[in-house]
């Protein structure tokens, strides 16, 4: 490595500083995990605790919790709430709110059933019109945000309201529309699952891609003189991971198997992840979240980054609504109100997406939807009432957003923003 | 008050000329008729009491802010920065006083803000490189370009501000205050770095409240008074020349306490 041009005394351009800690190999990074856990850096951690807590508590009152077509079924749930908590990971992001996702998805649920069912237009035009119809809305709050200076807050309280007069005016007096039972959107939201033995070659792939990514980069690095971290790490994070996902496939499988619905809600999170984490876009988001002046000055177009994030948003509530209505195989009146809002907000903070801005990851929305869902599943095997359902869940949000605030204090203390 | 304009050293093309440049805020005027050249391999020191409008000055230049009225011509075409982007693109850097970096964003990311390599697949790689170089140049001590710059110091801040500003290998140059946050020897080399851009023939404006700093590496010293012009001075004229122009007046509360000082002594050796 000595002879690199790029490497300093002997050592890599990034490991020269005689003050850094050399953290390398598998010690390294276990002490680097500890190191951010305890400044407040949580990341996943909390969610990861909850979700054992949960699961103990629950099947200890009720072992059906964890029989597999029970998961199976929460797996269906979590998709269409978790890709509307997609869109909030978004406007988060950013560090503003979308307060009107519900109605989104409802509105989008009667569309696509008025449009569908009761007007006779193709499957996926219906489909289409009502995303457009969303993706609309965003640029309508994108618009209120950008040229009028409305706050979000407020554009998209407005909206709630207004979206869901739309829904109700476009459902009519029949207040719901059910849809065909044997149509493919239906299955698709109901009935729809992996066979077997694609389920475990999917639960492969992130481990290769670990592998793969983690090889390039190294061998990347050591070219360019950098540090490459160490190769025992990346095969370790890749197996285990692949062990973990084998088993819950394989446990899933005992029961109905993986539903589809949730694969394409997993795809999603991927790519919204690669997109925040690994293009100019992601990190003109981050940036516009973290300090939107700084990022102004830095030559980036702040409106358009509000903007894509408003519409994402609203086009992934859209959606959202579209799975829930294949879910239930109806639109109706009821679609999206109640508690999806809030549901989807809580589920993005409590996978550990600030509110605060310029901090978060795609992968909340799926662990915080998992999080919610599984409280919501096993508080309904109880046979609780729903007022006591409120109040458990509401109390849950309220400690996941303690922990944020407090994690987010530690952070500053300890000069991690 | 000795006017030089124009007697300058010219070592080059001007890169930027200014005429008759105002800039209103309500009914206030932070900036009447303010005329200014930096030319290609030049220091220009922009000198002024607080409020004396160099900051707002440097956002017009910026794109941060927009000209009330008055053309400002860079590099012999007449310009309009619109944008902090369209200055940025047309080759003035800036590094402001309030460094405007995004403390949730590495070193790397911050450096590379709004110009990142292989938008659809960053190269971090290449970036995190790039970012060692500049530092490396600017003899920085920052341990790691990895960590958030929340954990930086004021100084390994305004090295990283200066860092990104030297990226896109700009025409013109703006520091505001680049040495109030230093230490003295990261001062020194952010002196010598100002120096050897000046050899490369970019120009440089710097702002600076230190009258030392400012006559160790200016060619040229602007003087800017309550939104005006207020003369134009060398290195070498007298302290005395340069606080009368800041303050406005030869009796100043800096030339009053020091007569009081001499009539002291005085007082003190009779």
């Amino acid at each position: 490595m000595s002879q690199n041009p790029n490497s300093v005394a002997g050592r890599s351009l990034d490991r020269a500083d005689a003050r850094l800690r050399q953290d390398e190999g598998l010690g390294g990074a276990l002490r680097g995990f500890i190191d951010r856990v305890r400044s407040g850096d949580l990341g996943m951690l909390p969610v990861a605790v909850g979700l054992v807590l949960i699961s103990v508590v629950f099947t200890s009152l009720n072992p059906v919790f964890v029989a597999p077509n029970n998961l199976v079924n929460l797996l269906f749930d979590c998709a269409t709430v978790g890709i509307i908590s997609l869109g909030i990971v978004c406007v988060l992001m950013v560090g503003e709110i979308d307060l009107s996702v519900g109605s989104m998805s409802g509105f989008a649920s009667a569309m696509t059933g008025t449009l569908w069912v009761q007007q006779g237009w193709p499957l996926p035009g219906a489909i289409l019109a009502a995303l457009a119809v969303g993706a609309l809305i965003g640029a309508l709050y994108a618009v209120l945000f950008n040229r009028l200076g409305m706050p979000s807050f407020v554009a998209t309280l407005s909206g709630l309201l207004a979206i869901l007069g739309m829904q109700l005016y476009v459902l009519g007096a029949q207040g719901s529309i059910n849809l065909p039972y044997d149509s493919p959107l239906v299955k698709f939201g109901q009935t729809l699952i992996m066979p077997d033995w694609f389920a475990y070659l999917v639960a492969l792939i992130p481990g290769i891609l670990i592998i793969a990514n983690g090889l390039s980069a190294m061998r990347r690095r050591r070219a360019a003189g950098l540090s490459g971290g160490s190769l025992s790490l990346v095969v370790i994070k890749a197996l285990v991971l692949t062990v973990a996902l084998e088993v819950v496939v394989w446990y899933l499988n005992l029961g109905r198997g993986v539903p589809w619905m949730f694969g394409l809600f997993v795809l999603l999170v991927v790519g919204m992840n690669y997109a925040l984490t690994r293009t100019q876009w992601g990190r003109s988001m981050t940036a516009v979240g973290g300090n939107r002046e700084a990022a102004r000055r830095a030559g980036i177009n702040v409106r358009r980054i509000y903007a894509s994030a408003f519409v994402l948003c609203s086009t992934f509530a859209a959606l959202g609504g579209i799975l829930s209505a294949a879910r239930l195989a109806s639109a109706s009146q009821q679609a999206g109100t109640g508690d999806v809002n809030l549901n989807a907000i809580a589920a993005a903070v409590i996978g550990g997406t600030s509110l605060f801005g310029g901090r978060g990851s795609a992968y909340s929305a799926l662990l915080g939807i998992i999080v919610i869902q599984a409280i919501a599943s096993g508080l309904t095997l109880l046979n609780l009432s729903s007022s006591l359902r409120y109040m458990i869940t509401g109390g849950v949000l309220a400690v996941a957003v303690i922990v944020d605030s407090l994690a987010r204090r530690s952070r500053v203390s300890h000069g991690r923003a | 008050m000795t006017d030089i304009t124009g007697s300058g050293p010219t070592r080059g093309e001007p890169v930027l000329s200014l005429r008759n440049v105002s800039k209103n805020f309500g009914a206030v005027s932070a900036l009447t008729d303010i005329e200014l050249d930096v030319h290609a391999g030049e220091v220009v020191a922009l000198v002024g009491d607080n409020g004396a409008g160099k900051s707002t000055l440097v956002k017009i230049l910026a794109g941060v802010h927009q000209a009330s009225s008055g053309t400002i011509r860079f590099m012999g075409r007449e310009v309009a920065m619109t944008d902090p982007g369209a200055a940025l693109d047309l080759g003035i850097a800036t590094v402001f006083q309030d460094l405007a970096l995004c403390e949730n964003l590495d070193v790397v990311a911050n450096i590379f803000l709004g110009r990142e390599l292989d938008p659809w697949r960053l190269d971090e790689v290449a970036m995190e490189v790039k970012a060692w170089t500049l530092l490396n140049e600017l003899a920085a001590r920052i341990p790691s370009v990895r960590e958030p710059v929340a954990s930086l110091s004021g100084g390994q801040r305004q090295t990283v501000a200066i860092a990104r500003s030297l990226l896109l290998e700009p025409k013109l140059i703006m520091l505001d205050e680049p040495t109030a946050a230093l230490g003295v020897a990261q001062t020194a080399e952010v002196l010598n770095l100002i120096e050897r851009v000046r050899d490369r023939g970019l120009g440089v404006i710097v702002i600076s409240h230190n009258m030392e700093d400012v006559r160790a590496v200016a060619d040229r010293i602007v003087v800017l008074r309550l939104g005006r012009n207020n003369g134009v001075f060398t290195p070498e004229s007298s302290n005395h020349e340069l606080i009368a122009a800041i303050t406005g007046a030869t009796e100043n509360a800096v030339s009053r306490r020091a007569a009081a000082h001499a009539a002291a002594q005085e007082g003190g050796l009779a």
